[in-house]
Parts: C-alpha cells; structure tokens; sequence
C-alpha cells in the first residue's frame, strides 16, 4: 500500500528538483537585414543612337539608423537638363548589413516593381520614363527617362514607389506612371519623394 | 439524479400543499455541500422525520421544507457515498436556516460522481460555464469564439482565425486564463496572439466576471477563464468519444478523439488522452476568397490521476501547435498602402481557395506540464501542491526579400514555471478557507537570427504571492473575503543600436476583495463582490520599440509605467425558475493609470514611406456596463433565449473612449423542441439573430471609423440518437444565414476585409 504522506513529499521533491530556474539567454544584437539605408539614383546620359555621353551623375536619398523614430532621411535633388536622354539605373543598399538590395530585387523580379510618380510624371509631365530592365521583365532597376525639351516648369517631384508582391498583370500595372498602382496588390517596399530641378 | 429530482420536486410540492391546511407556515432552509470543498450538493435528500416530509436539494445546494408547525424535529440528510448526517432541531420561528456539510465516505470515495453540472470555482462573485449540449455546439471553433457565447464575453481578433477572448472590455493581459489549474503564460500581450488552448481539452469552459487577483494573482483584474478536463475516473471504466466536423468555408475540417479509463488493478488510478487536429484553407467573405489565412493545428493532452481517501495525485501535459496564415492584405508597407486599402474595403483582388499556408503567418507550439497533489491532513485540513511548467515558442514570418522569406521575424522562447503551496480548510461550521503561497518564474528568449531588431527585450520575471481567503456560510446567505500580497522583479536585457541596455523593474500590491451571495428563494440568487486588483505593466508596453506592420504603426513603450489598479464591483441577480431561466450582471470598474496605446499624431518618415506613431500612456479609465440573459419556455415545444451586453469605456483624463471596446451587441433566438417529452434525447432547432449595433462610444482619432451595425442570422439542428449504450449528437449549424458582407469593430481586420460569409457546419460526436 502507499504510504500517502511519503508520495507528497516526493512529489514535491520531485517538482523542486525540476524546478531548476531556467534564465533568460544573453540577447544578441541583431542586425535588420531588411532594412533600405540607400537608395542611389545614376543617370548616365546617352546620345541619339543610344550611346553613353560623359560621365554619370549620382543622387541619393539614405537614412542610416533604418528605422528609428526621430530621424528624417536625406534626400539630395537630382539635377538634369532640357531635352537629353538618360539611362537610370537604381541601387538600393542595406548599409547596416553591407548588402546590395538591387541583386535580390532582380532574383525577384515577378515580385518587385519600380513605379515613377509625382509631378514630373504626372499630369503635365517633365519627365519621361520607360521600363529597360536587361530581363526585359518590368522591373525599373534599369530604364530610360527623357527630360522634355520644353518643360512647363523646372522643379518637380519625383516619387519612387518600390511595389513588392503585386500582380503584374493587372490592367495597367505595365505603366511606369500608373498611379492606381495600389489596386494591383502587394505592398510598398519604397516610397521616396526627391526634388527634381531641370535646367 | 436529476430524473429523480425532476420526479421528487413536484411530489414534495404535492405534499407541501395538501399540508398547508394545518395552518403551520414555519419553514426549514438550508444548504447542502460538500466538506472537502464547498462545493453543493444537489439532489441529496433532505428527510423530516417528524413531519414526514422531505426535500431534495436543488443545483446550488439549496432545499427548502416548508409549512411546518413549530416545534422539535429530526432531519436526516442523505446522499450517494457519504455519511448521512442526522440533527435535531427546534423550529420556533420563520428564520431558521442551516448550512450541512457532507463528508465523503472514505470506503465509497472513489471521486467523486459528477451529477449534471457544478460550478469550477467556488466564489461569490459572477461565474458563466459552457457546458454540455452548448459546449458541444461550439466544438470545431477556437476558444475566443467559442467563449463569445457567454453573456459579457466577446472576441478580440485578428482576421477569422485569430480571436482572443474579450471579458467586459478587458482583454490579453487584463485577464487570465487557467488551462486545466495552471495560468497560461504565452505572448498575450499581442493582439495578434491567440490563446494558446484547444478547446476540445475542456469538459467545462467557465468565465469568472470579476476581479479575481486574490484567488489567482495579478493580470487576472478584468476576469478569469478557466478551461477545465472532466474529473479523472477513479474506478473501473473505459469510454472514448470522437468528434468530427466539417466546414464548408474555409472547407475546415476538424477531429478530436478523447479515451477516459479507470484502472481494475489499482484502485483510484484513471487516466485520459486526447489528440486533435484541425485543418482550414482560405476563408471566403461573400464576395471574394481572403487570400492566406488558412489554419492548420494539432493538439494533444494526457493525465494520469490517482485519488485516495487521504491523497490525490495528478500529472497533466498538453500539447497546443498551430500554424495559421495572416490575411495577404493586412501586410501594408507603410501609411499610404494602409490608407489606400482601407479606401478600398476590401482586398485588391478576389483569391481563390487554397489550403496553402505562406507568409505572413504564425507558428506556435505550446507545451504545458503540470504535477498537482493533494493530501488531506486531517478530516477538516487539505494540503494541496501545483507545480507547473510551460514553454511556449513563437514564431512570426513576415513577406521578406530573397533569403530572409524563409527566416522568422519574430522567434520567441517563453519558458514558465509557476509553483502553488496552498492549505484548504472546512469544518462542520460555518467557515472555511484558503491560504497559500504562489511562485511564478519566467525567462523569455530572442531566439538570435532573425535579422530584425527584437520587439520586446529578453526578460527575467520572478512573481512571488501570499493570500489567505475565508468563507462564512450560514444557510442561504455566504459571505467571502480575502487579501493576498504580491512582489514582481523584472530584469530585462537588449541591444538598441548596438548597445546593451538592461532594465530592473520591482512591482508590488496588496489587493483585497469582499464578496456575497444569498439565496433570496431557492429560485432567485443575489450576488455582488467588490474587489481589488493590480497589473504591473506588461514587457511589451514598457519596452516596444519598433514596426507594426499591420497597422503602419511605429509603437514606443515606456519604462516609467506604473502599475494599474483598478476596483470592480459587480453584482448579479439570477432567477432560476421552472419555465424562466434569468441572468442580470451589473459592474463598475475604475481603474487608475489605465495603459492604452496612444496616437501621437506624429508621423514617421522613412525612405519605405511614413507611419504612425503611438505611444503608451496611463489614464484613469471608467469601464461599467451590463450583462443580461435570459431564457423561457412558452411551451414543451417552442422556448426563446436573449442575451447581449453593454459595455462603456471611458477616459476620464481627457473625457474621450477608449479603442476596441465592444460595442452594444444582442442575441436571441428561438427553438422547437421535436422530442416528445423532456426525457427524450433532444431533437431541437433554433433560429437565432445577432444583431450589433455601431460603436458611437469612439475615440477621438481611429485610422478608419466604426463599422455600421450588423445583423447576422443563424440555424442550427441538434439531434441525439441512442444507439444501445452508446450515444450519437448530430448537429447541423448554419451560420451567416444570408450570407451578410459585414464589418465587426472587434476585429482588427475590418481595415481590410469584409468578415466571413456563409458557412455550414456539420458536426458529429460519438460516445462509446
């Protein structure tokens, strides 16, 4: 027969020794592998058949920290010139991780979009911009963007809009300058607005 | 038993009448309980020797014999496997009222035999259970759901596949919930986090309205639920029971197969296994599919329990694993796709039904172990001993780039051990008691690796109680009082910017509470209690920094926030007539440095775009409403039902509401009984109505306002069918009748998606 009192002072024993308090681990810092620091705008201005003319011009917009509240990205203003033609291409880095963002964008392609807003494209555009990416999918990582010869004003926005997961096959979402782009699903990766001035 | 009291009770009103002509108006009231436990009996019978009359205690112990002459009498009291009790009394006047205890037979022990239904706790303060034919109704929903049945009780949730219990207002942190004795300690903090529970564990789901610190410790201030498994068998028996459903939206299927066996070699050994899976794909609203929020689970639980007449041992574990998709389009990327969708309605576009689960989704396994033991030091002193332990991991998967898809954003180690030292005394007068010692320890871990910056930081948590509880009961009149004392340490540990930070928190609070019940008449129960409670302020709300997706939403904790304390008083009246069934709760619930999350007003900008950004803050908050239900039976065959709730949020700093409160909501319904007479295995329809109204208690800023009111229709079919020993419930439910597009406040996904639409239920459940 069991000796009642003697299993209760097991159980407890046994719970006791299970008891062993368990601590919480050390954190680790962790690096946010995710974040856009970076995000590089190079215009190289090619000529009427397509060749590339000079050097190439640079404009970014970076936000070190990532995501911290407080903090206001730097944004420079891109600077081009009546009636030339450029090829853009656009870099966008993980600065915390070191990380070149373009090259998963491009593993992505069917995923991703760059899409060219603002009042340089919209309305009484300044700008022109079409897809010409080297996939010859519609990406935006590489295209072709037209300053008008005679544009109705010098300074504009231009806002880059990064759509992730959207369904490219929406009606209209091949536009560069589609503004209903939301309707096509998925979610905003960027959304930067520069200032453009042309002269 | 309750044939025989349903048989007796007319009977002795019978006797009570053809008496009366004697002209003796005196009466004898008294209650009958359990030694051990305070729990009542019912249907014990209640002989007066004298007189020749008798009596059978009604489901709250009470019994009532009525028109005697005054003078001497011998009672006897007699119940199945207990010592009768035999006490002479002098009747003289109309006040005399007594409270007998039964002591169990040692030699007959073996457990105690569960007649109809008892309640989980005893307490003064308001109690709702689901059980039996409406727990069983409820099977294949989550606990969330599955608790909205209850009057009071309403869901916070999280698209169609997440909800978390709502108890006047209060939910996650503000109340606990108890899975089978042990208070479950997962991530509640999240509203996105479900709890972490299979309902097909609980024989009994029970709901404590009130502020129930004392008993069970901070956190538990705005209610208690407590999910309890049928009492182990203690002697010789076997029976299983398999549930299977099915669903036609989301196309769900759902199995749960529980075995219950008593042991013929050791006497008092029993023991209980249960496993459940669930299966669903994507939830159709009525104009389009919900694209991702499919749902697969797998749950398992098992005990092992010996009883003798001196001690009782249990051992517990469950298992809960769920992985549930999250609505594709909840996951915004900054304010302007929220705001954009929320313009919309509903999702860009129509989906189409798959089972397939991809990210966002949740994966979360919880495992909970537990050792309780009880030893009954003498006839009128208990020692009972808890130890539990619990690890709960969480995991959240976001839409990430490249690699990173594959890797959690959220990955939490949640390990818990909570210990419970407590005596329980009774005696054979009128008080009884407990006092105990409650230890929690906590450790919770980022698991490293997920190449986002941890939300909430890692902790320590050790949380030490005392309190002693006293009963007094006399007749229909019990009175309950009790103080309890608690200490919090907090440690916390984390790197912001590449910099460690640590934190050491210390909390600590007396709470008290002081509660009645009197049995008014055998019919009619009156209950208030009023009690104390605190909270200490929760991780997340102390040290969030960081991304809601979700919500486009920059959160900041605080590290100053001080502990919440609130007082609630809330009374019930219950009438339990033979045709009317009614239930009315009333409370007030102030609370002082109340944490809400605030708008700031301010916008974060980022190069991804810009968000909200809230803050915690402390305010003194108002909660008050009131809870009705109601049933009557207009004849054998048609009865009705209504019940709702009403509750106000207010905050009385700044003369504003509260958000997600739930707004005025109504349910009733009426059925048509096709079994011939009550005996008969119930063959019942019912058609019922909800109907919610719109929030106008609104708060000042809300990124979208209130949805408009709702009316939803619902049928369901119940029937049961005895097939020799064995039973068969068939049940037949069809809910969204119409097929309603509708919004409930409740649900956090109301920015982007209409609820769910139709869905027909088809459940089955075997006993064998």
């Amino acid at each position: 027969m069991f000796n009642s009192r003697k299993i209760f002072l097991y159980a407890i024993l046994f719970a006791a020794f299970t008891f062993t308090a368990c601590e919480s681990e050390d954190p680790e810092p962790e690096n946010d592998g995710e974040v856009i620091t970076d995000v590089i705008l190079n215009f190289q201005e090619l000529d009427a058949s397509g060749n590339p003319v000079g050097a190439v011009s640079s404009f970014s917009a970076s936000d070190p920290q990532g995501i911290e509240v407080g903090a206001t990205p730097t944004i420079e203003t891109v600077e081009l010139t009546k009636g030339k033609t450029y090829q853009l291409n656009i870099e966008v880095r993980n600065s915390i991780e070191n990380e070149d963002i373009t090259e998963e964008i491009l593993e992505e392609a069917d995923e991703h979009q760059f899409y060219f807003l603002g009042t340089a494209f919209v309305g009484s555009p300044i700008l022109t911009y079409q897809y010409d990416d080297l996939s010859g999918e519609l990406i935006g990582v590489q295209g072709i963007l037209t300053v008008q010869q005679n544009p109705g004003f010098n300074n504009a926005n231009m806002q880059l809009i990064l759509r992730h997961d959207l369904d490219k096959n929406y009606p209209g979402a091949g536009n560069p300058n589609f503004q209903e782009y939301a309707m096509a699903g998925g979610e905003s990766d960027l959304d930067i607005t520069f200032p453009v001035v042309v002269e | 038993m309750n044939l025989k009291t349903a048989i007796l009770l007319p009977l002795i009103l019978l006797l009570g009448y053809k008496t009366q002509a004697q002209d003796c108006t005196l009466s004898i009231r008294g209650k009958i309980i359990h030694l051990e436990n305070n729990e009542p009996i019912e249907a014990a019978y209640i002989w007066v020797v004298e007189a020749k009359e008798g009596a059978v205690s009604d489901k709250n112990g009470n019994f009532t014999v009525k028109n005697l002459c005054s003078g001497t009498y011998t009672i006897t009291i007699q119940y199945l496997g207990h010592k009768g009790i035999n006490d002479t009394i002098k009747l003289e006047s109309n006040t005399f009222t007594k409270t007998y205890r039964l002591e169990e037979e040692a030699m007959g022990l073996q457990g105690v035999e569960v007649h109809g239904h008892r309640d989980a706790v005893q307490t003064t303060t308001a109690v709702s259970a689901l059980y039996g034919e409406k727990l069983l109704e409820s099977r294949g929903e989550n606990l969330g759901e599955s608790l909205s049945r209850i009057s009071g009780v309403s869901t916070f949730s999280t698209g169609n596949s997440i909800s978390k219990p709502v108890i006047h207002g209060m939910h996650s942190n503000r109340i606990m919930i108890m899975n089978n004795g042990i208070r479950l300690e997962g991530q509640q903090w999240g509203a996105e986090h479900a709890p972490e529970i299979d309902p097909f564990l609980a024989d009994e789901i029970t709901v404590v309205k009130g502020a129930e610190t004392v008993r069970y410790g901070p956190e538990a201030m705005g209610g208690v639920i407590l999910v309890n498994p049928a009492p182990l068998p203690t002697k010789k028996m076997s029976k299983t029971s398999l549930n299977l459903i099915g669903g036609t939206n989301g196309r769900m299927g759902n199995i749960n197969l529980v075995h219950v066996g008593g042991s013929d070699k050791i006497k008092g050994l029993g023991y209980r296994i249960q496993g459940s899976a669930k299966r669903s794909g994507n939830v159709k609203s009525p104009e389009y599919f919900q694209k991702n929020t499919g749902v697969s689970e797998l749950n398992l639980s098992s005990s092992l329990g010996y009883s003798s007449s001196k001690l009782g041992i249990e051992a517990y574990y469950s298992l809960f694993h769920t992985e549930l998709g999250i609505l594709n389009d909840s996951h915004t990327g900054n304010l302007s796709d929220l705001e954009n969708i929320i313009a919309n309605g509903r999702p860009f576009s129509d989906g189409e039904f798959s089972y397939d689960i991809v990210n966002p989704k949740q994966r979360v396994t919880h495992h909970l172990a537990k050792l309780k033991s009880h030893y009954h030091i003498s006839e009128s002193w208990k020692l009972n001993f808890q130890y539990g332990f619990q690890l709960n991991h969480r995991q959240e998967f976001d839409k990430r780039r490249g690699d990173l898809n594959e890797k959690s954003s959220l990955d939490l180690e949640l390990y818990t051990n909570t210990i419970d030292l407590y005596v329980n005394h009774t005696h054979k007068n009128e008080l009884s008691g407990t006092w105990g010692i409650n230890f929690i320890q906590q450790a919770n871990s980022n698991v490293p690796g997920t190449g986002v910056t941890p939300l909430i930081p890692n902790y320590d948590m050790v949380n030490i109680g005392l309190y002693a509880m006293e009963k007094y009961s006399k007749g229909p009149l019990e009175v309950e009082a009790g103080v309890r004392y608690d200490f919090r340490n907090l440690s916390t540990a984390r790197y912001i910017n590449q910099e460690l930070r640590t934190d050491d928190l210390n909390y600590q609070n007396f709470s008290a509470f002081l509660g009645g019940l009197y049995h008014i008449s055998p019919d009619l129960t009156f209950n208030s209690n009023l009690g104390s409670a605190w909270r200490p302020p929760n991780v997340n709300e102390l040290f969030s920094e960081g991304l809601h997706h979700g919500a486009a939403a920059v959160e900041i904790g605080n590290a100053e926030l001080k502990s919440e304390k609130s007082f609630k008083w809330i009374n019930e009246l219950q009438y339990d007539g033979k045709k009317t069934h009614l239930e009315l709760t009333a409370y007030l619930n102030p609370i002082s440095d109340y944490i809400y999350l605030n708008p700031t007003g301010e916008v974060y900008v980022s190069l991804r775009g810009t968000y909200n950004v809230y803050e915690y803050l402390q305010a003194n908050a108002l909660f008050y409403g009131v809870d009705f239900a109601g049933s009557y039976e207009f004849t054998d065959k048609i009865s009705a039902y209504l019940k709702g709730s009403i509750v106000h949020a207010k905050n009385r700093d700044d003369a504003n509401y509260f958000p997600f409160i739930p707004a005025n909501r109504m349910d009733w319904g009426v059925s048509y009984d096709f079994a011939k007479d009550s005996d008969s295995p119930s063959n019942k329809i019912t058609l019922s109505n909800v109907l919610v109204a719109r929030q106008n208690r609104e708060p000042d800023f809300d990124i979208t306002p209130p949805p408009p009111a709702y009316a939803l229709f619902n049928v369901s079919y119940q029937k049961q069918l005895n097939i020799g020993e064995n039973k068969l419930n068939l049940g037949l439910q069809v809910q969204n009748l119409f097929n309603t597009s509708y919004k409930d406040y409740m649900n956090r996904f109301r920015y982007f998606t209409y609820d769910m639409g139709r869905n027909v239920l088809l459940k089955i459940n075997y006993e064998f």
